[in-house]
């Protein structure tokens, strides 16, 4: 049971790394502001999404695994919003050209 | 299992860094506020991880306030790029 | 962002209620959010019900309960394809960005949409900005205007079938 466990929360967290990864990579390469935030909101949103799936085996309890979906989601929604409200300000400053 | 989540606790440390630093070279204020983005989800992931390292579970409550107020921070900061587009006689793009 | 979460889980069984229903609702759902955040401690008591009647005042306040009819099977097809959506996206900026040619033709897409303006439309861009290679920049002339990753990839097709979960689930009237 451990091992599953165990094994569950490893493939999680690598997923979780390598998007993160994925994500830096991408701000470091992409050329203009609105391509970078693409690459941020995106990649690293599905980052912590991994990492959340990791530790989940690894909690204590229902309460707290609950706790760590909500804070995920709470994440998620925010994430969506402020990058179409940055990605609004990025176009009209015209800097996302 | 300690040892391997220390491990990505700084590979995603590192990742936030760097893209701290590309970030924060601009050139414009929306590349620079995306660093709260940025922050408001690798942070979290690292605080998360810490917490079952350590078994801190007051880890969790730090994540879930540095995720609300990330999201806060680029919300002023949208309010504000807003006002000053408006002040310019530019479209504000209403509706929110 | 409390508002939209409590509608969505909330309200989803709402089809045609009063407002009491809404609210009696709402105050159950931020009372489990409550539960689940900070645990149940007979000395939180007080500090619950404060927190729990402004997030309830709060969410009435900022979205109006709805008469349009919800379906629970188009909401969670809604959901998993929200998921679904967030992956493949999270798949595909990370093989451009790590792809040595770097694989990027970026550019502005309109799109026309049906939904009217305020709360839907921005439900709608909520959802899409997460779709892959998207991400709405505002509108112009009523036309919504994504940023795309690469022009060539269907987009205005994928918005549309975005959009019509969106209708089937929680704006069928």
């Amino acid at each position: 049971m451990n091992v599953a466990r165990d094994i569950i929360t490893v493939a999680g967290v690598s997923a979780g790394v390598f998007f993160f990864f994925a994500g830096t990579v991408g701000l470091l390469r992409f050329p203009d502001t609105l391509t970078r935030l693409h690459a941020l909101s995106k990649a690293d949103n599905l980052g912590l999404g991994f990492v959340v799936l990791g530790l989940l085996p690894q909690t204590g309890g229902l309460r707290d695994g609950l706790k760590l979906i909500s804070i995920w989601m709470f994440v998620l929604l925010a994430g969506a919003t402020v990058s179409q409200l940055i990605a609004r300000t990025a176009r009209q400053s015209g800097s996302g050209k | 299992m300690t040892e391997f989540l220390t491990a990505a606790v700084g590979l995603i440390l590192a990742m936030l860094g760097l893209g701290l630093v590309s970030i924060l070279r601009g050139p414009t204020d929306a590349d620079r506020m995306m660093a709260a983005q940025l922050i408001g989800t690798a942070g979290i992931a690292v605080l998360l991880l810490l917490g079952t390292v350590t078994g801190v579970p007051a880890a969790v409550d730090v994540a879930l306030i540095l995720a609300l107020l990330a999201t806060f921070a680029s919300i002023a900061f949208v309010k504000k790029g807003l006002s000053r587009l408006e002040t310019d006689g530019a479209d504000p793009g209403e509706d929110r | 962002m409390t508002g939209s979460s409590g509608d969505r889980y909330g309200r989803a069984v709402v089809a045609v209620g009063g407002s009491w229903r809404t609210a009696t609702l709402r105050a159950a759902f931020f009372l489990c959010l409550w539960l689940v955040l900070a645990g149940a401690n007979p000395a939180d008591i007080p500090a619950a019900a404060a927190a729990i009647a402004a997030a309830t005042w709060t969410s009435l306040h900022l979205l109006e309960p709805s008469r349009s009819r919800r379906s629970i099977p188009a909401i969670v097809r809604l959901a998993l394809l929200f998921l679904y959506q967030s992956v493949v996206a999270g798949v595909d900026v990370a093989r451009r960005a790590l792809d040595p040619r770097l694989p990027l033709r970026p550019g502005f897409v309109f799109y026309p949409t049906g939904l009217s303006r305020g709360v839907r439309r921005n439900v709608f861009t909520t959802l899409t900005s997460l779709l892959p290679g998207t991400v709405p920049t505002g509108e112009e002339n009523g036309q919504l205007v994504y940023h795309c990753l690469d022009v060539e990839q269907p987009v205005v097709a994928e918005l549309a079938a975005e959009e019509a979960a969106l209708v089937r689930a929680l704006y069928n009237d």
